[in-house]
């Protein structure tokens, strides 16, 4: 296992979540395509931290941050969520078209 | 050097803010109206800390004399930079930490008075607010990626929340989540981006980075991303009209300066002092995104039909506006920023506070943030419509408002840096955005009132914050002097 695998699998999971994030039609796919990409930026720190400046924990450090910062993100989307569904009865974006956009 | 102190404004703020949520518990229902007023004795107390900062030193109010930026101690030991470099508190912050404060006044001004809101939940609301305007505050001062991205999560998360905040209207619902969305996937794009300029470079921290390579420059992209979101910049600017109607009205009003402001003030931090946009090729880049913005907001801006969607894209605009001090990057451009920030606040907010007195009676079916509404303002209230008609002159640059000044100063800094280009697109954006704010002025006062139309009804809230914001945009737009001076001492990093 070198570098250049971990930073591959990186980049991988963070397309895998672009593409997830513009093609997924219920909220809760978007949601989890979401944190894949904040996985990607993850396991991108951690291995640059652990392979290329390993003096100190700064990478590491900025991932435990993330996973806390999404996670309280992720707290508020599916508050909205639940809004939604208890409103329209349906949680696909193209259902919720009462804006212009 | 632990010298938290220098965040004291910022502690305070959230130190008060979670005290109102306890509050928001003793208070018995019906009294609860007396939180905004505590809300707004929380962000006075914030103000005082941050001016008493800014304001003592040399230079304010006599031109030319240089401030001697302490490095540590020293006279002026309120400026300094703090834990390690996590962050830096100079003239440039300051300003901009008053700016954002003072925006947070007039929306907790427009919400005691807005229906939407109902008064049993005047705490947790204005709880957010505050909240939020301790992570803008956070974000002017951040020199490291990890402040910078944990600041600007604060500014968001809050402001989801805000958006969303009529539970059960399902157009708040909806504008909130597309704001969540747009929000959590440039976040995300934001966190790559930093762990691959933290790749290139080893470290968070932005004094004194010398990111080199295609790595860093990609990181640095996405890192745009994130900012470019938040600061509504042209192609990441989706999420800002569906946002902003679907938005409590007072909300809208407080997106549409405040998180741009900071994020504005961060970028303009990051290009000019920290990583040079000319030292990573990005200054094209940065002018064509500039001239997008401008020429997306105003030309869409034509065709709306809803004050709060007209006024959404026109906020568009100016970001493209301010965004040409941080094209040109010089002294004059940092200026430029500084005042039109100030002013911009002020006629602004103005606008939505007309807006929320008009709105305020519902008894109608029709959309009571239709442009029809403003039919025949002039003949229900005249001093509506003529401070209607200011903050729309002002926003369109007319000369004798205070919107004219900053222009002058933006555009003045791209002709000095030879953008003439950018500085053409600006003054064309300018005519074109006349038209609009025009025709809402005409409506005013050349249109016969819809039926039933009734004489807008000014609560003590919004009758201050458009008062404040009247005064700001006359006084200096006609005296600029006290202002420029201030916002040359003011423009001034410490890296």
């Amino acid at each position: 296992m070198t570098l250049a695998h971990y930073i591959a699998l990186g980049a991988v999971l963070f397309v895998i979540g672009i593409f997830g994030a513009l093609t997924r039609r219920s909220v809760i796919g978007i949601l989890m395509s979401i944190e894949l990409m904040f996985n990607a930026a993850n396991i991108n720190l951690a291995a640059f931290n652990r392979y290329l400046h390993p003096e100190g924990v700064a990478g590491q450090a900025f991932a435990l941050f993330i996973m806390t910062v999404a996670a309280a993100e992720v707290v508020v989307g599916l508050a909205l969520v639940l809004a939604i569904y208890r409103n329209w009865d349906k949680t696909y974006m193209e259902n919720i078209n009462l804006l212009k956009g | 050097m632990l010298n938290l102190a220098l965040l004291k404004s910022e502690i305070v703020l959230g130190a008060l803010a979670l005290g109102l949520l306890a509050a928001d518990l003793l208070l018995p229902e019906g009294r609860k109206r007396a939180l905004y007023g505590l809300a707004l004795l929380a962000c006075g107390i914030s103000l005082f800390l941050t001016g008493s900062a800014l304001l003592p030193a040399p230079g304010v109010f006599g031109a030319g004399v240089p401030l001697p930026l302490p490095t540590g101690g020293g006279p002026a030991a309120a400026l300094g930079a703090g834990v390690g470099t996590l962050w830096s508190v100079d003239p440039f912050s300051l300003f901009l930490k008053m700016v954002v404060l003072g925006s947070t006044v007039l929306a907790l001004l427009l919400t005691m008075d807005d229906s939407s809101i109902p008064d049993s939940e005047a705490g947790s609301f204005s709880c957010l607010l505050l909240l939020s305007a301790v992570g803008m505050m956070l974000l002017v001062s951040a020199t490291d990626l990890l402040l910078i991205f944990v600041s600007l999560e604060l500014v968001s998360i809050a402001s989801f929340i805000l958006v969303g905040y009529e539970r059960r209207n399902p157009k708040s619902n909806e504008g909130s989540l597309k704001y969540f969305i747009f929000g959590a996937f440039s976040s995300a794009v934001m966190a790559y981006g930093i762990s691959l300029f933290y790749g290139a470079t080893g470290a968070t921290s932005l004094v004194a980075a010398k990111p080199q390579g295609a790595m860093a420059l990609m990181g640095l992209l996405f890192i745009l991303v994130g900012f470019g979101f938040k600061a509504a910049i042209a192609p990441m600017h989706f999420w800002v009209p569906d946002a902003y109607e679907g938005a409590p009205t007072p909300v809208t009003a407080y997106l549409s300066v405040a998180p741009k402001l900071a994020a504005m003030g961060a970028l303009a931090r990051l290009l000019t002092a920290l990583v040079p946009a000319g030292s990573m090729d990005l200054t094209l880049l940065l002018s064509l995104l500039c001239g997008l913005t401008m020429t997306w907001g105003n030309l869409v801006a034509l065709f709306q039909r809803n004050i709060k969607r007209l006024l959404a894209y026109s906020s568009i605009a100016q970001a493209g506006y301010i965004m040409m001090g941080i094209v040109t990057g010089d002294a004059m451009g940092l200026q430029g920023i500084l005042i039109y920030s100030f002013v911009y606040v002020a006629m602004n907010i103005g606008a939505f506070a007309l807006a929320v007195a008009l709105a305020a009676d519902r008894s109608d079916a029709l959309d009571p943030y239709d442009l029809d509404s403003f039919d025949g303002l002039s003949s229900r209230s005249l001093p509506a419509a003529l401070a209607m008609t200011l903050f729309l002159l002002s926003l369109a640059g007319i000369p004798p408002l205070a919107g004219f000044i900053g222009k002058f100063y933006l555009i003045g800094s791209a002709v000095g840096t030879a953008h003439y280009g950018l500085a053409i697109v600006a003054v064309l954006n300018s005519v074109v955005s006349v038209y609009y704010y025009m025709s809402v002025c005409y409506r005013m006062f050349f249109t016969a009132p819809r039926k039933g139309a009734r004489v807008p009804r000014f609560g003590a809230g919004i009758y201050a914050a458009a008062a404040l914001a009247l005064a700001v945009t006359l006084f200096f737009g006609v005296f600029p002097h006290r202002l420029a001076v201030w916002a040359q001492f003011s423009a001034k990093f410490l890296p």
